[in-house]
């Protein structure tokens, strides 16, 4: 387990360098920092009575505080949702790759551990980066909203985790190819063909019947069968954030398709690992 | 018990939708006893990276069996007991050199010891560019860091290839030391390098690997060796004639004679010889061959 531990901080350290990565950190600070400063809001009796935004007053209906921040919630998770994975494709593609290089490769197989590790290690190094960002963000927003408005939810906190069970699964898509090829490029193109395929995937029942009737219908539907829901988890995260009832019949089965097909695509990932020389 | 025993060593990498594939080692057998110093010189695409890759469980043999340090290259423990420095070492470079060798001390299962990794960095020379980021680092201080991780835990096997590559001629010498230094600590050595020169000053053994195959293998010395006949040579108005009488022929240069004797009797008899003819001794070694014309004779090119 330390071997995993020990990858999984050398990814870390090699992401604390990344300019592009302490960028999109200051960002969120600066988006949360600006949400802070510019956003006033009065709340009399549990309802909205008067809100300011850079010294503005903004033109709302008096309304029960959680209704009227359901919008701002649901928006909020679905950009950090969608938003967050595409960054994370974007950011984390070129982290297995680059310890797949040559010259590194050789060195961490020469060291005491299993060639598992490595890749297990790079997984939890990349889903830590992903939880810490998401945590950061959905908790710098409820803790905005809630000293100012006096309503707590972990709504937009489990959303932005559910966020990353959904990461988790395209980055093992893109885990699984930098073992095959080793090319940040074609790890990025791949995770965004999951997350779109993801996306159809949870659209599929609506989509079937506009593709003919027959083959090309049943191969449709048996290849989004094995794919992630994600556009579901995504909708299922925005009703969490807003503390909607759920669109979605079960969110964890949904979560099982997720993990099934994460831990499927890791599977691969490892076996192809074991037997490959550098 | 021999701290690398390679049996029937056989290695084709093979290509997708291609039936024959490349076959990089072709039945090697070589053993390398603990404590020695071992170098393994060949041309290049002879199979040294792939064999040097085969006895660490990076690349995986077709056939053949491998034993390091008494057990399986696949095996952690095995490993945490060797030192290895790739031919190409990548490093992070927005790392700083103690970051870097604290994290493969960390890998390596090593109880963190700050003073000790500086102490390493300072023994391979890099005690002035501690601060500085690796990206900054020349191609030499590069691998003056590699071979600093490659020493981390002092590990019972090294096995270095090219560990010399892009430093200065003074920072060979250095890294001359520190070999010499770990082989005497009794630190068996495996050393692949592409100068000759290296090789012979720092090995006491040697394998000559071409086209996936070991052609010769043995201490040193007995490769180089030539037989029975001596060098030796004389001051200038030595008299050529009463040295043939006494068994000496003419090198070509001035002075300079080959003299064949099978022991040291011999060979003082025909000294003494030379010496009663008026003939002064100036220089006597065996005759033969440096690292190069072995390397040359073993692939069979004329050196």
């Amino acid at each position: 387990m330390s071997g995993v531990l020990g990858i999984a901080g050398y990814v870390l350290r090699e992401a604390a360098a990344r300019k592009f990565i302490l960028a999109f950190l200051l960002g969120v600070t600066g988006v949360l920092v600006t949400l802070s400063l510019s956003l006033r809001i009065e709340v009399v009796d549990g309802a909205l009575a008067a809100s300011r935004l850079f010294g503005e007053v903004m033109d709302t209906n008096i309304l029960a505080v959680d209704v009227a921040l359901r919008p701002i919630f649901m928006a909020a998770a679905a950009i950090v949702f969608y938003g967050g994975i595409l960054f994370g494709i974007v950011s984390c593609s070129d982290f297995a790759p680059s310890l797949l290089s040559p010259g590194r490769i050789e060195h961490l197989l020469a060291l005491p551990l299993r060639r598992w590790h490595i890749l297990a290690g790079t997984f939890l190094g990349v889903m830590t980066l992903a939880v810490c960002a998401a945590l950061y963000g959905s908790l710098g927003l409820v803790l905005i909203f809630g000293v100012k408005t006096g309503y707590w939810t972990v709504g937009p906190i489990i959303s932005a985790l559910l966020a990353c069970v959904s990461f988790a699964a395209v980055y093992a898509v893109m885990l699984t190819t930098a073992t095959v090829i080793r090319s940040a490029a074609l790890c990025a193109a791949l995770g965004g063909l999951t997350m779109v395929a993801g996306i159809i995937a949870g659209y599929r029942a609506k989509i079937a019947p506009f593709i003919e009737e027959g083959l090309s219908r049943e191969l449709f539907k048996a290849v989004t069968l094995l794919l992630p829901r994600l556009s579901s988890l995504a909708q299922a995260s925005m009703d969490l954030a807003a503390s909607a009832p759920l669109g979605v019949q079960s969110l964890s089965m949904l979560l099982a398709g997720v993990l099934v097909f994460g831990l499927g695509m890791l599977a691969v990932g490892f076996w192809w690992f074991e037997g490959r020389d550098y | 018990m021999p701290a690398i025993e390679v049996i029937g060593l056989r290695k084709t990498y093979r290509r997708a939708f291609r039936r024959q594939g490349h076959e990089a080692l072709r039945g090697v057998d070589l053993s390398v006893p603990q404590g020695s110093a071992f170098g393994l010189i060949g041309p290049n695409g002879a199979g040294k990276t792939t064999f040097i890759k085969s006895i660490l469980g990076i690349v995986q043999p077709s056939e053949g069996a491998v034993k390091v340090l008494g057990g399986s290259p696949e095996d952690p423990r095995i490993r945490a007991r060797i030192g290895y420095l790739p031919e190409r070492l990548h490093l992070p470079g927005s790392w700083s050199s103690p970051a870097f060798l604290a994290t493969v001390a960390r890998l390596k299962g090593l109880t963190p010891d700050k003073a000790a990794n500086l102490r390493l960095l300072e023994r391979v020379g890099l005690a002035d560019a501690l601060g500085r980021r690796i990206g900054g680092y020349s191609k030499g201080m590069r691998q003056r860091l590699g071979l600093a991780a490659a020493l981390l835990g002092n590990p019972e096997l090294l096995i270095l290839d090219e560990p010399t590559d892009g430093i200065d001629p003074i920072g060979r010498v250095e890294v001359r030391r520190i070999l010499q230094e770990e082989v005497q600590r009794g630190t068996t050595l495996f050393l692949n390098s592409h100068l000759l020169a290296e090789t012979e000053r720092v090995c006491d053994r040697i394998a000559i690997l071409a086209e996936g195959k070991v052609l010769r293998e043995g201490r040193l010395e007995e490769l180089s060796r030539g037989g029975s006949r001596w060098v030796v040579r004389f001051a200038p108005g030595a008299d050529a004639g009463a040295l043939a009488s006494a068994g000496f022929t003419a090198a070509g240069s001035e002075g300079v004679y080959h003299v064949e004797a099978s022991d040291a009797a011999g060979l003082n008899a025909a000294l003494d010889k030379a010496r009663t003819a008026g003939a002064l001794l100036v220089e006597l070694k065996r005759d033969g061959q440096d690292l190069e014309a072995v390397l040359a004779s073993a692939m069979g090119v004329a050196a």
